[in-house]
């Protein structure tokens, strides 16, 4: 079409506005279309507008597609007179367009009858237009109208970007200027894969009362923020600013469930939700929410330790497990009989735990000759049993070696006292491969060999090993770092300025996500080497990491006759709790005091204060830390109930941090 | 520059390259507004939020820390102020001052038992003496005395 004719047309049809409509009405009724009816001159009338001219139902979807790709009509499939949204009362027929979303613009490329009626413009005149032209009150216009509100069209874009819903309101323009206030509905169609082909757009346009000639903003809706929420004992009057009428009353209530749930409790410890879970009826049910209680845990001790958790947590939910964690209200001692036997029998060997499986490694046999096989215990059997595992190749046997696990359900043994000396081999076995087989990693250049060095696991694929006692019996102090997520894993030393006296026998227990807690050993002072009691913390996530020693004082609380730290000792068993609590026990302890004794310590306060544990349930007699594993993050086993000459490996003793089943209704 | 209109008629000038950290902000511009009502944030609030995108617009390395010391002191205001905030920058989408707000109200419920957390929020207790007596006992774990007594054997 050519500008005039725009222009001659835009005449007439001021003039005869609603004289239009009616002729479109009247036109409907009759067969055939009466063209005679409209001005629109020769040879103007596209074939495809005569579909439309035609049309006498409006329900009658399928004609009304020659003028499009056959596609569009199997995805609208919405007959006019069927309601859309709670607002369309059943028989006024709505309004549709379809626009082309693989076009940035969004070009319209089809509109039906009831657009062309109400808005006044032909299908002809919109086809290939972004629809924004309906905001504009003159066909002529580059902007749109001031009234028409900029909040809602920012709406609108927000979610053609999200590709979500919108349902609202805009002032639109008719062709002649006459405002109308169009209730709009807009939705994203998709093709099969997922893409946004379409947008769809519904409206229902009816007379909008305002008076163009003043500006005046009051005309936009007050809009409550979009995340606000009503509550009953204080219900809002007016449409005004929730937090401008109500400053002195609880603004956090004026959030809704979604953002107080993510962005504000689950940033809590499991201590603070059961706090603020108190204070109100819409908070407690909040808290009470087991999806909001996952991401407390998650946020509290991460996604590591929560993961190991899962297993756990199908039997325990998470607010009871946190609770537990927190409290140690369920610690327990508990015994396990397990079949199966350990043969040769040995001592001095090294055992973890890979999930729900206990795996040894090595060991110190008759005539201190070090084993090489490999034995697992499946706690998730109806009957658990030590089994070997058949492997093509061993690593050659040792003894006073660690043996940790990486990645979930990767066995990797470092160093020991190995036939020939001292080793500083890396070896490792996935128990979840087909047939597991010991692989040795080369990883460059390797720390001295050495054994009763310790090792622990950071961030679940890192194996950290520090100290230990090399061929010339002296003993290390150093701190070496194995990244098994690497292709080619390569053994980096962590430098630092100072490092505690040098040891053997001591603990390495990784906590808050980067951070290693070392207790106790036997460490060199002087030119003695005595049982230590001290502690050390480090964070690798420093840019140049320190060790630092953690001075900790001794809890004095109501009621306990004595303040206490754990007596100095070596080859103890130290536990990183989920919570980032760390246990400590057994080892080798001078004097008189018993290796049950547990003592409980979270290096992350400002001060750190150990503290004693009372734990009902009989204890082993002794627990070393080679053969003590940790299972599901809340089992600590201790293997081998006896010391001397037997280690009786089918009695386990077992601390349960938190209860096994859920006893709650 | 883009004109903004607070709830209380108030307009500010201000440099569209600074503006459009405001993900609606943003689109409106994008879309040719260039006077924007707000009619949901109040002027006491709109300064603040304008304070704190002319702060962030300039993001170098060597402002890097000054930003950082800015956003400290940026928190350091009343629950209330801060509320408003959340309100004004959750419907301006802006995440970045969302992700200082929200850390910063969850510090003022850290280690607070719950009558201390009523009455820093404001909020009344609706629950019958009933239910308060049975929720007392349930959550007592949380902050009352020390959940772990120790002796020696």
């Amino acid at each position: 079409m050519g500008v005039k004719k725009v222009e001659e047309e835009e005449e007439e049809n001021r003039a005869r506005g609603k004289r239009l409509k009616c002729t479109f009405n009247m036109e409907k009724q009759q067969e055939g279309g009466a063209k005679e009816e409209h001005d629109y001159g020769e040879g103007e009338i596209d074939d495809d507008y005569e579909q439309f001219i035609g049309e006498d139902d409006d329900s009658d979807e399928d004609d009304e597609h020659d003028n499009d790709d056959e596609e569009i009509g199997d995805n609208i499939g919405v007959p006019c007179s069927q309601p859309v949204g709670f607002f369309y009362p059943l028989t006024t027929p709505s309004s549709i367009v379809v626009s082309d979303a693989l076009d940035p613009d969004l070009p319209v490329i089809y509109v039906n009858t009831v657009f062309e009626i109400s808005t006044g413009y032909r299908a002809d005149e919109v086809l290939g237009r972004n629809c924004r032209f309906l905001q504009f009150r003159d066909p002529r216009a580059q902007r749109r109208h001031p009234l028409v509100d900029p909040v809602v069209v920012s709406e609108i874009r927000r979610c053609l970007e999200e590709g979500v819903d919108f349902q609202g309101e805009l002032l639109n323009f008719r062709k002649d200027g006459t405002p109308l206030v169009n209730r709009l509905r807009l939705a994203p169609i998709h093709s099969d894969d997922g893409t946004v082909t379409h947008i769809i757009g519904i409206q229902m346009f009816s007379e909008a009362k305002i008076d163009l000639n003043t500006v005046s903003y009051p005309v936009f809706k007050e809009t409550c923020q979009p995340h606000c929420e009503e509550f009953s004992e204080y219900s809002i009057k007016s449409g005004n600013l929730l937090h401008c009428q109500h400053r002195e009353i609880c603004g956090i209530l004026q959030l809704s469930d979604e953002v107080l749930a993510h962005n504000i409790l689950s940033r809590l410890t499991p201590r603070d939700v059961a706090s603020i879970g108190s204070v109100c009826r819409r908070i407690r049910q909040l808290t009470k929410n087991e999806h909001v209680r996952k991401m407390v845990c998650q946020n509290a001790w991460g996604a590591d330790v929560t993961g190991v958790l899962e297993h756990m947590t199908k039997k325990l939910a998470w607010g009871r497990l946190a609770r537990e964690l927190t409290t140690l209200e369920a610690v327990c001692w508990k015994k396990l009989t397990v079949r199966g036997a350990v043969e040769p029998s040995r001592c001095n060997f090294s055992a973890c735990a890979a999930g729900n499986r206990l795996v040894l490694f090595g060991g110190e046999g008759v005539n201190m000759q070090p084993m090489d096989d490999t034995f697992v215990l499946n706690l998730d059997a109806a009957n658990p049993e030590w089994r070997r595992v058949s492997v093509k190749s061993s690593p050659p046997g040792r003894w006073g070696h660690t043996l940790s696990c990486l990645n979930g359900s990767w066995l990797v043994v470092f160093g020991g006292c190995g036939r020939q000396g001292l080793l500083n081999d890396v070896f490792v076995l996935d128990l979840d491969a087909k047939q597991p087989t010991w692989k040795e990693v080369s990883g460059g250049t390797p720390p001295l060999p050495r054994s009763w060095h310790s090792s622990c696991t950071m961030e679940g694929s890192k194996l950290v090993v520090s100290g230990g006692c090399t061929d010339a019996g002296v003993l290390l102090s150093d701190t070496y770092l194995l990244d098994l997520t690497n292709d080619k894993p390569t053994w980096r030393e962590i430098p630092t300025t100072w490092a505690p006296p040098s040891r053997l026998g001591h603990s390495l227990s990784a906590y808050g996500k980067t951070k290693i807690l070392m207790f106790g050993g036997l460490a060199k002072s002087g030119h003695l080497r005595l049982r230590s009691g001290e502690s050390y913390t480090i964070d690798l996530e420093d840019e140049r990491p320190q060790w630092r020693q953690l001075e900790c004082g001794a809890f004095t609380g109501v009621g306990s006759q004595n303040a206490v730290v754990p007596p100095p000792r070596l080859d103890h068993v130290a536990v990183t709790m989920p919570c980032g609590r760390i246990i400590i026990f057994g080892g080798s302890i001078a004097g008189l005091h018993s290796p049950s004794q547990l003592f409980l310590l979270d290096p992350s306060e400002e001060k750190p204060l150990w503290r004693t544990l009372n734990v009902p349930g009989q204890p082993p007699k002794f627990a070393w830390g080679h053969s003590t594993c940790v299972v599901g993050g809340t089992r600590v086993l201790v293997l081998g109930g006896h010391t001397g000459e037997e280690w009786i490996l089918n009695e386990l003793y077992e601390l349960c941090l938190a209860s096994k089943q859920d006893s709650e209704a | 520059m883009i004109t903004l209109q607070s709830s209380d008629k108030d307009v500010f000038e201000i440099e569209q390259s600074i503006l459009i950290q405001s993900g609606t902000i943003k689109n409106m511009v994008e879309d040719d507004f260039t006077f924007i009502p707000l009619p949901s944030v109040d002027t006491e609030t709109l300064i603040k939020i304008i304070e704190y995108m002319k702060k962030h617009a300039d993001k170098t390395d060597s402002k890097e820390k000054n930003i950082k010391e800015f956003d400290k002191d940026f928190m350091k205001k009343t629950l209330n102020e801060l509320f408003a905030l959340v309100f004004a920058a959750n419907y301006l989408h802006i995440s970045s001052l969302l992700e200082l707000l929200y850390p910063s109200i969850a510090d003022r419920i850290k280690d607070k038992i719950t009558e201390a957390i009523r009455q820093i929020f404001s909020i009344r207790c609706d629950f019958t003496p009933e239910e308060e007596r049975r929720i007392i006992m349930d959550n007592k774990w949380a902050h009352e005395g020390t959940e772990i007594e120790g002796t020696l054997d």
